[in-house]
């Protein structure tokens, strides 16, 4: 039983929209799974549901098969939400400790410390004075002090710096080589390319595609192959194969798009157009995300 | 349990670090208290019984304003931090946290009543028995329930700034026309025929009746209890309304 999370036919919609439609997914113990999609998309909806801070209005999670309420399931998880909260009154420290002593077997403080790079000042500073970026360190080192077994993310980087931000992500790959499970959502292509191994693509509430970086790039952006040819000659004998999809000039060079890139090699030999400087360009995840989330900016 | 402890442990520390408590809960009962009672000629026919009734009076006025306004903007302030979400998502259980509060509120009340009692001493040698020094105690640390259930509700505000103006308000008009600030006897008949049904007046009222030798009146027992009760239920209405948005 390597589950750790499911989620079965899960909506959620608010009076007049939804927010979460039919989303199904599992996780497996030692993924690093990333939520990738814009604003609204219903990254944080979805969440808040598999925390259980929200009750899904139809369809179950399950977190290590139980529900997310459960206390066994809390003692597990541990979490960084996107509105960053600390405690009034308190120092750091003092705040650490305290939640450190809600779990049965949390995290060494001297780990915690160094796992999020808070500081002996940030340390002894009480959490109202705390800047944006300390406030984030504490949130962070609050999501891993009881030492869980699955930490959830929801947007971990808005608001850090570069260095927190690397930072951050060394913790996340040490993480990982421990066995944890991670998720974490972004908006940030980059991001999830870097640091996740699995992509859960997202759009108006739904999973609209679902894999590795590199087969959701296969999967969703056309590929192509390029190549720098005179302008006197003509093309238009690659225009009767049906393979190819649609041929372009850029930059000088011409585009011939199609998903079978060998064969397009093949045919620029065979109808000898003499191209020089042939190139073949996989599809980048940029372009991959802005096809599969334009429609949504149109349709509004 | 170590658990409930260190819960109890932080929030007696989070009051104690708070100047508006130490200010509204500590440093203006006494100093009135001393104001009153000294500075200020009261014309009290009985000059003793004048600064005992005066010391639970603003004994009663300091507990009454840490359960209505140290609890419920505490509330809000959590809440409005996203505090209260994220300790949802841990295992602490809402029973123990809920106990904690409570258990801290209760040592810190007890604290408050403790030091203005000595400083009712040591001012103006105020000298009760030991029974009427524990009893009237006690009785400020139990009356103080309705009071809390008042800040649970002011707890359910949107934001601090509400909370803390409308609590102000309350908490004023309560110690006022509850008499704790000049006895109900000096005001017109009407604010007394209303006062006598307040919370804060029946509140005061067994304190008072403790420290002339008596045992509080049964009314004052039972308007509290009623108090508590309604208090009880509407925010349990309040939250369930909350909850179903
Ligand atoms: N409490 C709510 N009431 C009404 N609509 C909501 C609520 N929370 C989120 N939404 C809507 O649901 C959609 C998804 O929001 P969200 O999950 O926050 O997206 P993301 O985190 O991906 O930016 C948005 O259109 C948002 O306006
Ligand atoms: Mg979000």
């Amino acid at each position: 039983m390597n589950e750790i999370l499911s989620l079965t036919n899960v909506t959620k919609s608010f009076q007049h929209k939804i927010a979460v439609n039919d989303v199904t997914f599992t996780i497996g113990k030692g993924e690093v799974m990333a939520i990738l999609g814009p604003n609204g998309a219903g990254k944080t909806t979805t969440i808040s549901m598999i925390l259980g801070l929200l009750k899904p209005t139809a369809g179950e999670v399950q977190l290590f098969n139980h529900q997310p309420h459960e206390k066994q399931v809390r003692e597990k998880i541990g979490t960084m939400l996107q509105e960053v909260s600390v405690m009034p009154g308190l120092k750091v420290r003092e705040i650490l400790e305290l939640i450190r002593c809600y779990y049965p077997e949390p995290l060494a403080m001297e780990e915690l410390i160094d796992l999020t790079g808070l500081t002996e000042q940030d340390m002894k500073t009480r959490a109202e004075k705390l800047s944006g970026g300390q406030k984030r360190r504490l949130s962070f080192a609050l999501a891993l002090a009881g030492n869980p077994e699955l930490v959830i993310f929801d947007e971990p980087t808005v608001g850090m710096d570069i260095t927190s931000r690397n930072r951050f992500w060394q913790t996340i790959h040490h993480l990982a080589d421990q066995g944890k499970t991670i998720i974490f959502s972004t908006h940030y292509l980059q991001e999830a390319d870097d640091a996740a191994d699995r992509i859960l693509l997202f759009k108006d509430g739904a999973v609209v595609a679902d894999g590795t970086p590199a087969q959701i790039k296969s999967r969703i952006s056309k590929q192509s192959v390029s190549f720098i040819v005179d302008p006197e000659i003509s093309l238009e004998n690659l225009y009767l194969h049906s393979e190819i999809d649609d041929i372009y000039r850029k930059n000088n060079r011409v585009y011939v798009q199609s998903n079978n890139t060998d064969r397009v090699l093949e045919l620029i030999f065979q109808e000898k157009i003499g191209a020089r400087d042939i190139q073949i360009e996989r599809g980048k995840l940029e372009e991959a995300f802005e096809q599969l989330t334009s429609s949504a900016k149109e349709a509004i | 349990m170590k658990t409930f402890q260190m819960q109890c442990k932080f929030e007696i520390i989070r009051v104690l670090r708070n100047r508006y408590f130490v200010f509204w809960s500590l440093v203006m009962p006494i100093l009135f208290y001393y104001i009153f009672t000294n500075v200020v000629n009261t014309n009290a026919p009985d000059k003793a019984e004048w600064q005992a009734h005066y010391l639970m009076s603003m004994t009663v006025f300091s507990v009454m304003g840490s359960s209505m306004m140290t609890l419920g903007i505490r509330m809000v302030q959590e809440r409005s931090q996203g505090w209260s979400t994220f300790i949802r998502i841990t295992p602490l259980s809402d029973t123990v946290y809920f106990a904690a509060q409570m258990m801290g509120q209760s040592v810190i009340h007890l604290l408050s009543i403790t030091i203005i009692f000595i400083a009712g001493a040591l001012i103006n040698d105020v000298s009760l028995t030991a029974l009427e020094w524990v009893m009237s105690g006690l009785w400020i640390l139990l009356g103080s329930l309705p009071f809390l259930a008042i800040g649970t509700l002011i707890g359910m505000m949107k934001k601090v700034e509400t909370a803390a103006g409308i609590s102000n308000v309350i908490y004023m008009v309560l110690a006022v026309a509850g008499g704790l600030w000049m006895p109900l006897e000096i005001m017109p008949k009407m604010m007394q025929s209303i006062g006598k049904w307040l919370p804060s007046y029946n509140f005061g009222n067994g304190a008072w009746e403790i420290v002339r030798g008596n045992m509080p009146e049964w009314k004052n027992i039972l308007i509290l209890i009623a108090y508590l009760a309604v208090f009880m239920l509407l925010s349990k209405y309040v939250r369930r309304k909350q909850e179903a948005v």
